[in-house]
């Protein structure tokens, strides 16, 4: 008989990065125990890696500027798929979280008179997103770090939580293993807050960390949570195509608004093929796509790229306005001042989730969401700026609910059986004698999703796609071998139980991606190009039943902005 | 570069369940275009061996997981890109309890920061909105760059200290980001002291290993908090005030027990055929403690035809006093240096102690600023940089150099080296001197333990740091510890000493005056 320790605390927040960390610090204004558990260290997330900005409208530089208006954007930009109370509220609540950060301890880049600077970002009718250089997701998670070591919170570090527990319909935990020892825990909780991250990492090219690799999605999934919109996947048109381990990190779009040219391996400013009037500077889905195009008809660079070029410009200007790209490539050796970059497109984020309300609640009584792992705020395609804003509006939502529901809700009971059934689940690829390797199944789904469920989908590649994911989740799953038989910071075994995640999220996105029949978002099908507003204005929940993965359609909920081929 | 390149990785493996102690494992691995570290642990973990552990996440240099020693130094994996003519041995971050195999916990560094109340300390709520200016928030906002990888921490020679409790570099930084956050209320000085502030010896390695912030914790962090130290009377420390005083008192921060260098020399010392003139600027050690040090300095430049000035009424460059924040006193001596260098109307300056010659070239320049006064009208010259660069390797008359046959080590200082830059004129110049057998150890640019006031104000630590890297130098079994530096010299000798060993501490310059001299050494 196995056993295993239980940990209780009132609220447990999985993941620390903008939106856990924020949810845990609004927790903690209550009398109850909070505990967060990161799969990395405190202070580490994917979130440091944002550079742009948080949107939100302080109207500082444009004194017009509105909160209706930003959610009115954020609608606009997510082709109205989103969630419109959920955009209302990111709107509405973005400014007071912005100043939260900043009395937390944040310091934003100033206008000269002091306020808060607010930087002009795609699609955004007013310059609404506020900055701290060209770092401020590390402002942000720093800040938030900080105000978590000021409170009495557990944080408990380099964790992975392997699958959420319930009792009948209300959660009741989750089991974990700690990377540092191997051990089993389980962590007993009348209320969690998702805020696991996105996904990135189920595609071959990604601008996100190690960790994204969408464990969230596919715990909830498997503990009957609706998600929605998960054919909606963004990808960036540039990403660093060398050196390897970094593929796929963010050049910034700074780069083609400072002038730069893209040039396939011919010389050829492609672009003026695909959009002569805007050419580098259309929008970020038709570039990724043109990019696509150009690599894989062949007039890509060996390194499957093609050429982002400033060295035209005077250096002065290259050294002034883009002085991290300049010192970034210049540590991997390339004088971006004398030669081009190679680019690639590369997947970003997942606008698709944990379907929420407006209290952060899923239909899983006691189990809130936020942040990239919370679905239906961005609709079809996320603003830049928004991904920082959501995680600190919805993340201080989450934590405020659950606290809430903590404080009345009875200790809830745990099934001995399911967590010894689930104990022997993540055991087993230590136990296992054959030889199928978890890292390199790890790169045959990365690579299938990049090329048969990316920027570029049709019936046929996805059915692809779905025949070869099924193949791993039935015939691989059960023969993943982990090769080295320590627990103690195992990740060859951590990343074959992160396998089984990343194949769940990938049947996900491309189930969901076969049934919309159109294109609308980020979701492009070349066999149906254009949107089908009558059949297809709609979102889609994904859940499962009797053990299978169900998909419906449903009413997109709209408050206030009615889209254009409605309204006309 | 060839096909087929492999570069070799030695890594270091350990297991605390299973293994007596660590042990190292050597992986080829194919070299590709742009390869970083971490790709070559990743190729190693999916081809060769999925037993090694390491820790990543961001792989762009913004997270800070993938810190690890690279050859001996602190750094990212991910943003160290693989020289394939080089051969790499990797171990775990040093000073942290292995977790296993170049995974390390950094417990311990968390904890010594979260003592210190690592967060925005208000007494009150800000108004709406909050008006901060450009201006107050520029130093705190280069200071929390930081992304906590402790890779300074990793590398700072006052952490490496088993009794004493510096927090490191990283805390430093993060109490001046607080202490020059105009909205903290925070006893932040007061902190820093207690918790250390003055155990820093200036080494400056923190900056150096810092990539990809390039964060100046020593100058914008450690030295920023030491002057508000002493304008709030919470320091320098006991042993600095002597020197403190000392210099207010007599120009020098030490005392005269012996005649200075200035009464043995004229204050012009003619050659034949000059082919250049200098102002020689001793110092105060080697005026009134290391004179010979000074005569050698004279007699290599005779040597080469250089007419040397040595003004009689030369005061104390300061370095103490900028380096523990006591910045008032130094003021008044810059300015009577300036000014009795002005009236010699020489334009090169040169000096032997790296102390003095980076405070004239980085910290001189901050205080005539302040004043309103016009910049020196002089170049500042390190003794080797001005042999090698302003003579000439070439020129030097080699001709006279006697084989000296001994074995020879070099300390880097760390005012030299890294205040300065200048780590490769000492070398040509000892390669240049025949007989000696010269040994390059790695680590010859680890701090000594004198700088930062470490060696006046915090002897205990001084000594043990001084003994570490003795036991680093002498290892390679040298007849002489070559150094360019009269403060490293004096530290050097008293380690020597105190270990009982017969190795000789010389500087470059003595040793190309006795190889002038036809002097032997051994």
């Amino acid at each position: 008989m196995m056993t295993f320790e239980i940990i209780e605390t009132d609220v447990l927040v999985i993941g620390a990065g903008g939106a856990g960390c924020r949810a845990a610090i609004a927790a903690s204004d209550s009398n109850q125990e909070i505990t967060i558990i990161t799969k990395d260290i405190l202070g580490k997330a994917h979130t440091v890696m944002a550079e742009g900005g948080i949107n939100a409208a302080l109207a500082n530089l444009d004194p017009d500027d509105l909160c209706d208006i930003h959610a009115n954007d954020t609608c606009k930009a997510g082709a109205y798929l989103n969630n419109q109370n959920l955009a209302e509220i990111l709107a509405n609540e973005a400014p007071q979280r912005v100043y939260d950060l900043e009395y937390f301890g944040a310091i934003f880049s100033r206008t000269p008179d002091g306020l808060i600077m607010q930087r002009p970002f795609g699609h955004q009718t007013f310059r609404r997103t506020c900055y701290a250089g060209d770092r401020s997701g590390h402002e942000v998670l720093a800040t938030l770090t900080e105000e978590l070591r000021r409170r009495d919170i557990n944080i408990i570090d380099e964790v992975f939580a392997t699958s959420l527990f319930r009792d009948k319909k209300r959660i009741a935990g989750v089991s974990v293993i700690d990377i540092r020892t191997g051990k089993f825990q389980v962590f007993r909780a009348p209320a969690i807050v998702m805020a696991a991250g996105g996904a990135g990492r189920i595609y071959d090219v990604t601008t996100n960390a190690q960790a994204d690799v969408g464990s969230g999605y596919a715990m909830a999934y498997k503990a009957g949570v609706e998600l929605i919109d998960m054919e909606q996947f963004q990808f960036h048109p540039t990403g660093a195509a060398v050196p390897p381990a970094a593929r796929g990190r963010l050049v910034t779009e700074g780069v083609r608004g400072e002038g730069g040219i893209l040039l396939n391996k011919e010389g050829e400013r492609f672009m003026k093929r695909y959009n002569p009037r805007q050419m580098e500077l259309a929008g970020r889905d038709e570039v990724a796509r043109s990019l696509a195009t150009e690599i894989r008809e062949g007039r890509g660079t060996e390194n499957q790229a093609v050429y982002l070029d400033v060295s035209f410009l005077p250096a002065k200007i290259i050294e002034e306005r883009l002085p991290t790209m300049l010192e970034d490539f210049l540590d991997i050796g390339i004088d971006i001042r004398k030669e081009p970059m190679e680019v690639t497109p590369t997947a970003h984020h997942v606008m698709g989730g944990l379907r929420i309300d407006s209290s952060c609640g899923t239909n899983l009584q006691g189990l809130f969401a936020a942040g990239e792992v919370a679905g239906g705020v961005h609709g079809g395609n996320r603003l830049g700026g928004n991904a920082l804003a959501a995680g600190q509006v919805f993340g201080k939502i989450a934590g405020d609910s659950a606290s809430k529901y903590a404080a009345t809700a009875p200790t809830p009971v745990l099934n001995r059986k399911i967590i010894q059934e689930e104990y022997s689940r993540v055991m087993t690829p230590l136990e296992r004698e054959e030889d199928v390797i978890p890292s390199k199944e790890t790169e045959r789904l990365q690579r299938t999703m990049w090329e048969k469920a990316g920027l570029f989908r049709n019936e046929q590649d996805l059915n692809a796609a779905l025949k070869f994911i099924k193949h791993q989740q039935e015939q691989i799953a059960s023969k993943l071998s982990v090769r080295n038989k320590t627990t103690r910071y195992n990740t060859e075994w951590i990343s074959a139980l992160e396998l089984q995640d990343m194949t769940l999220v990938a049947e996900m996105i491309v189930r969901a991606a076969l049934l919309r029949k159109e294109s609308r978002g980020a979701h492009y099908r070349t066999d149906y190009p254009n949107p089908d507003n009558k059949r297809w204005f709609a979102n889609i929940i994904i859940s499962q039943s009797k053990g299978l993965m169900a998909l419906k359609k449903t009413q997109i909920i709209v408050t206030k902005w009615q889209p254009p081929w409605v309204t006309n | 570069m060839p096909k087929n390149q492999v570069v070799k990785f030695r890594i270091q493996r350990y297991n605390p369940d299973l293994d007596d102690e660590p042990k190292f494992v050597t992986y080829k691995v194919p070299y590709t275009d742009r390869q970083g570290v971490l790709d070559a642990l990743h190729y190693i973990f999916r081809n060769l061996d999925s037993s090694l552990a390491y820790r990543w996440n961001c792989r762009t240099g913004q997270c800070g997981s993938c810190a690890i020693n690279i050859n001996g130094v602190p750094g990212l994996a991910c943003r160290t890109v693989v020289d394939p003519n080089n051969n790499y041995v990797l171990e775990p971050l040093p000073k942290f309890p292995i977790i296993r195999d170049l995974v390390v916990d950094l417990g311990p560094g968390f904890r010594r920061i979260e003592k210190l109340r690592p967060y925005l300390e208000r007494t009150s709520a800000p108004g709406r909105p909050e008006i901060l200016t450009r201006e107050e928030i520029s130093s705190a906002m280069e200071l929390r760059a930081c992304i906590e990888c402790f890779s300074c921490y990793a590398a700072c020679p006052a952490v490496e200290s088993a009794k004493q409790e510096f927090p490191g570099p990283i805390a430093m930084r993060e109490l001046a980001s607080f202490e020059f956050d105009p909205r903290d209320q925070g006893d932040r000085v007061q902190m820093a002291v207690s918790s250390g502030v003055y155990d820093c010896t200036s080494c400056g390695i923190c900056k150096e290993v810092c990539i990809p912030k390039h964060i100046d914790t020593r100058r914008k962090a450690v030295e920023g908090l030491r002057a508000l130290a002493v304008e709030r009377e919470l320091g320098p420390l006991e042993g600095h005030e002597g020197f403190i005083s000392q210099i207010e008192d007599t120009g020098y921060a030490v005392d005269v027990k012996t005649p200075p260098l200035t009464d043995l020399l004229s204050e012009v010392i003619e050659v034949d055929n000059p082919i250049d003139e200098v102002l020689f600027f001793p110092g105060c050690l080697i005026n009134l403690r290391i004179q010979q040090v000074g005569l050698n300095v004279v007699e290599v430049l005779k040597r080469n035809n250089v007419r040397v000035h040595i003004p009689k009424d030369f005061v104390c460059c300061c370095s103490v006093a900028f380096r523990t924040g006591a910045r008032t006193v130094a003021h008044d001596m810059v300015l009577r240096n300036t000014k009795s260098f002005a009236e010699r109307g020489v334009k090169k300056v040169i000096g032997l102690c790296p102390g003095c010659m980076s405070t004239i070239k980085q910290d001189w320049p901050i205080v005539l600023h302040e004043k309103n006064k016009p910049p020196y009208d002089f170049e500042p010259f390190d003794i080797t940089e001005y042999l090698v660069r302003e003579v000439g390797l070439e020129q030097i008359n080699q001709k006279d150099l006697k084989p000296l046959p001994i074995r020879v080590v070099y300390h880097d200082p760390c005012h030299l080296n890294r205040h300065q830059g200048i780590s490769e004129e000492p070398r040509r110049l000892l390669r240049m001197i025949p007989g000696i057998e010269f040994i390059d150890v790695e680590d010859s640019d680890r701090c000594c333990g004198a700088g930062g006031g470490v060696r006046a104000g915090r002897r205990e630590l001084s000594e043990e740091i001084a003994g570490i890297k003795f036991d680093i130098l002498s290892a390679a079994k040298p007849d002489v510890i070559a150094t360019s530096c009269s403060f490293c010299f004096i530290q050097l000798l008293d380690a020597v000493k105190k270990a009982g060993s017969d190795i000789k501490v010389m500087n470059i310059t003595d040793l190309m005056a006795a190889s002038y001299r036809g002097e032997s050494l051994k």
